[in-house]
């Protein structure tokens, strides 16, 4: 693939690594031919003759060595401290819908919480006939249930709010994953402990030392919501909330109470400090949206993309990214390559679920000459995604949460790429 | 599930025998329990994530034999680092930040008290005097069930609640209800008995919240601002705050009263926190410094911002649904030139 063999590749492997993928590569043409025969093929490498380790030498298997760039990330500067902050999904790196469990985006208000699930109760109160409290063995015992959703931050994007600002889809759109959840469903439970006729609203709190609350009302609280303890066929992971979170499929992540260890119904809801100070959108006006709670429709494009640069030179060439909607399935995304001045209808590819991440290929012959990309999704529902300018026209430049416009990348003629806002 | 049951029901009984000799190493036992699925101890312990876990007071850092250690331990240990009761809690404190690069993706056990004990349980593993712990262990679960067969409760001999649907859980205390359900509302349910005054609430506020929050509620560093921001709503850097942004006080209370001080929930007693509501309000000027908060008044203080927010409306915003086909060929004029770049702002981290 590299035209000087060995230390040439060792060397860009090298340098991939130490800077994250990201700018600096040289660019290297394929195709043109090898002056000399490739010492990979010609001498026998030492994992050819040598063993590799036993079972068991991971009881817990880990990714390859040589995928150690593939991480989640934080911007330091974005937050007072590591334990209320928040890292990003390296969706350039990621393939398919599925986010492995290890790189799904963390979102704290008081750290990671470890909590043994002997330990763990959960409390149903409030405007019930029977407050109930379960143990985890007491929760399996419901009918269980698997669905894939996509998880998105509210304010994922939302630093591009005033202009591009992040280089790279992991830091602009990171705060998305994609698994398999397994649990039961919340009507279930509800259901166990008899919600009165005034019981219109769902208050979940979280174990942690937040004790985080959202209000839920209960029209969404009975038709999808899921107390699930596994994600991808294994337990939660502990930075997941760990023995047992809220899902609330299509809607804003920090609804998603990790943790899970009360749930009260109410005829009221609670305005706390996450759905009033928080996650409430200022709009250009001085006046407030609250309880925006459905995330919109959206698409990035995740390689080429700032991280994920074009290293072949021109030719055969492959878009490919992510598109989701709070609202249901992905209908189709569109392409373009100059700027929005021509679209071209790409090809989904794999599972299409409702409120889950859908992924998208655009495959064409690169000239060379710089290229402006964009997607553009429109969901089952006919919601579309508008330009940046369009959408700061409706909602100013301060309301933090509900980015969902177009995102621009910038291809080079040597094939790094920038994230731009364009005419 | 039983499984989980049944072992820890034996280590309770190995618990109540040597509970007097061993209290900071028995409760040590339960603290390691979190360290247990990466490092073994005992005769026989191997490697699993991290290394087995015998002897570690005198022993040089990166000394087990056969584990793969991080550069970080290599080079403590090129550094000349012996293990000692003081360097082990230094580093249980908070591991990332001891030796950066560790492979120990751990936050860090905070209380000191959970570090000296698993210190203490630690030193009960000198190598050969003691048998093998190997918390999951599969055989040894397997004979522990075996064994145990005798004394498991007859199935048909549990109890079944007569609430509900399927039967499952169990009615809830009203003390129970009682410690979690500690939500407060706009309406005032939930506000408990208790009062306070701007005074006590500013010694008070000084002495646990000023250090992130600022003297004067402007906020140090990236820590939220509480206090001013008054008609910056419209602005491009609007200053959204308690007494600007927030539309009700009993957010605050809930607030400060579930998740403050940080670092330290549910320490403050509900005088405590209407004292520091109240000051909050003073920061604020929305009330005077004589002013007292109670529960009886709580209702007659309203936030200015509280008209301000209205129920989400995005739907009736302009092409938020498709009305027509979107355009598909030549749907702008002229090419596309950059107007911003995110590398002007140079804020994005570099890669590690």
């Amino acid at each position: 693939m590299f035209k000087n063999g060995t230390d040439n590749r060792r060397a860009f492997l090298k340098k991939s690594l130490a800077i994250g993928g990201a700018a600096g590569t040289t660019m290297l043409a394929s195709g043109a031919g090898a002056d000399t025969p490739d010492p990979l093929i010609t001498e026998i490498q030492d994992w050819n003759r040598y063993l590799g380790e036993g079972v068991d030498s991971r009881p817990y298997g880990m990714p390859s060595p040589f995928e150690g760039d593939v991480v989640r990330r934080d911007v330091a500067w974005l937050t007072a401290d590591a334990k209320a902050s928040v890292n990003f999904t390296p969706l350039h790196k990621l393939e398919g819908i599925i986010t492995p469990n290890g790189l799904c985006f963390e979102r704290h208000h008081g750290g990671i919480a470890q909590i043994s699930p002997e330990d763990h109760r959960i409390m149903i109160n409030g405007l019930v006939d029977n407050p109930l409290v379960f143990t985890m063995e007491d929760l399996k015992r419901f009918p269980r249930h698997s669905e894939f959703y996509f998880l998105e931050c509210a304010a994922n994007t939302g630093m591009e709010w005033r202009g591009a600002q992040l280089n790279g889809c992991q830091f602009t759109h990171g705060m998305v994953h994609n698994v398999m959840y397994t649990g039961v469903k919340l009507k279930d439970l509800l259901a166990e402990a008899g919600v009165k006729p005034s019981g219109k609203w769902v208050l979940p709190e979280g174990a942690d030392a937040s004790h985080m609350t959202r209000s839920i009302p209960m029209e969404k609280a009975l038709e999808d919501c899921m107390v699930a303890f596994a994600m991808n066929g294994e337990a939660l992971r502990a930075e997941q909330g760990y023995p047992v979170r809220l899902v609330v499929p299509g809607w804003e992540g920090n609804m998603w109470v990790k943790w899970l260890r009360r749930l009260e119904v109410g005829d009221q809801p609670w305005h706390h400090r996450e759905e009033t100070s928080k996650y409430t959108d200022l709009l250009g006006d001085g006046r407030s949206r609250r309880f925006t709670w459905t995330m919109d429709v959206k698409s990035v494009i995740t390689s080429p993309s700032p991280q994920a640069p074009i290293n072949h030179g021109r030719g055969r060439t492959v878009i490919t990214g992510l598109a989701w909607s709070g609202f249901g399935k992905i209908d189709r995304v569109d392409v373009s390559i100059d700027g929005g001045r021509n679209w071209h209808t790409a090809r989904l590819d794999g599972p299409s679920l409702s409120k889950s991440l859908h992924r998208f290929y655009h495959e064409f012959d690169w000239d060379g000459s710089e290229l402006f990309l964009q997607s553009r999704a429109i969901d089952e529902q006919r919601h579309v995604q508008k330009t940046k300018n369009a959408l700061r026209k409706i909602r100013g430049e301060n309301s933090i949460y509900h980015n969902n416009a177009i995102q621009t990348w910038h291809v080079k003629p040597d094939g790094l790429v920038e994230n731009v806002e364009i005419s | 599930m039983s499984d989980n049951k049944l072992v820890v029901g034996v280590f309770a009984i190995v618990l109540c025998i040597s509970h007097n000799a061993f209290a900071d190493a028995e409760k040590g036992r339960a603290v390691f329990a979190q360290c247990a699925g990466c490092h073994m101890v005992g005769e026989g312990a191997q490697a699993r994530f991290g290394p087995a876990l015998n002897n570690m007071v005198g022993q040089p850092a990166a000394g087990v034999a056969g584990y793969d250690y991080s550069q970080a331990f290599k080079q403590l240990s090129k550094d000349g680092l012996v293990w000692s009761d003081a360097e082990l809690d230094a580093f249980l404190k908070a591991p990332m930040q001891y030796a950066s690069g560790t492979k120990m993706a751990y936050p860090g056990l905070s209380a000191e008290e959970d570090r000296k004990n698993v210190i203490a349980y630690l030193a009960t593993f000198t190598a050969t005097d003691q048998p093998a712990e190997q918390v999951v262990d599969r055989k040894e679960t397997e004979n522990t069930i075996e064994q145990s067969n005798q004394s498991r409760p007859l199935a048909r001999d549990a109890i079944l609640p007569e609430h509900g649907v399927l039967h499952l859980g169990r009615i809830a205390l009203p003390e129970e209800i009682a410690a979690w359900d500690i939500d407060v509302r706009p309406d005032g349910m939930g506000l408990p008995e208790g009062s306070g005054s701007v005074e006590t609430g500013g010694e008070l506020y000084d002495a646990q919240c000023a250090v992130c929050h600022g003297v004067f509620g402007e906020g140090e560093g990236r820590w939220p601002i509480l206090a001013g921001g008054h008609d910056t709503l419209e602005d491009e850097r609007p200053e959204k705050t308690i007494g600007s942004y927030w539309p009700y006080l009993s957010t605050v209370y809930d607030y400060v009263h579930r998740a403050m001080p940080f670092g330290n929930a549910r320490s403050l007693s509900h005088d405590d926190v209407y004292a520091i509501t109240a000051y909050l309000l003073y920061l604020n000027d929305i009330v005077d410094e004589d002013f007292q908060l109670s529960r009886s008044n709580f209702l007659s203080v309203r936030l200015p911002n509280e008209d301000n927010f209205y129920f989400d409306d995005r739907e009736n915003e302009e092409n938020y649904v498709l009305s027509a086909e979107p355009c598909m060929t030549d749907c702008i004029e002229g090419q596309a030139r950059v107007t911003r770049r995110a590398r002007v702002l140079d804020v994005t981290p570099d890669g590690d």
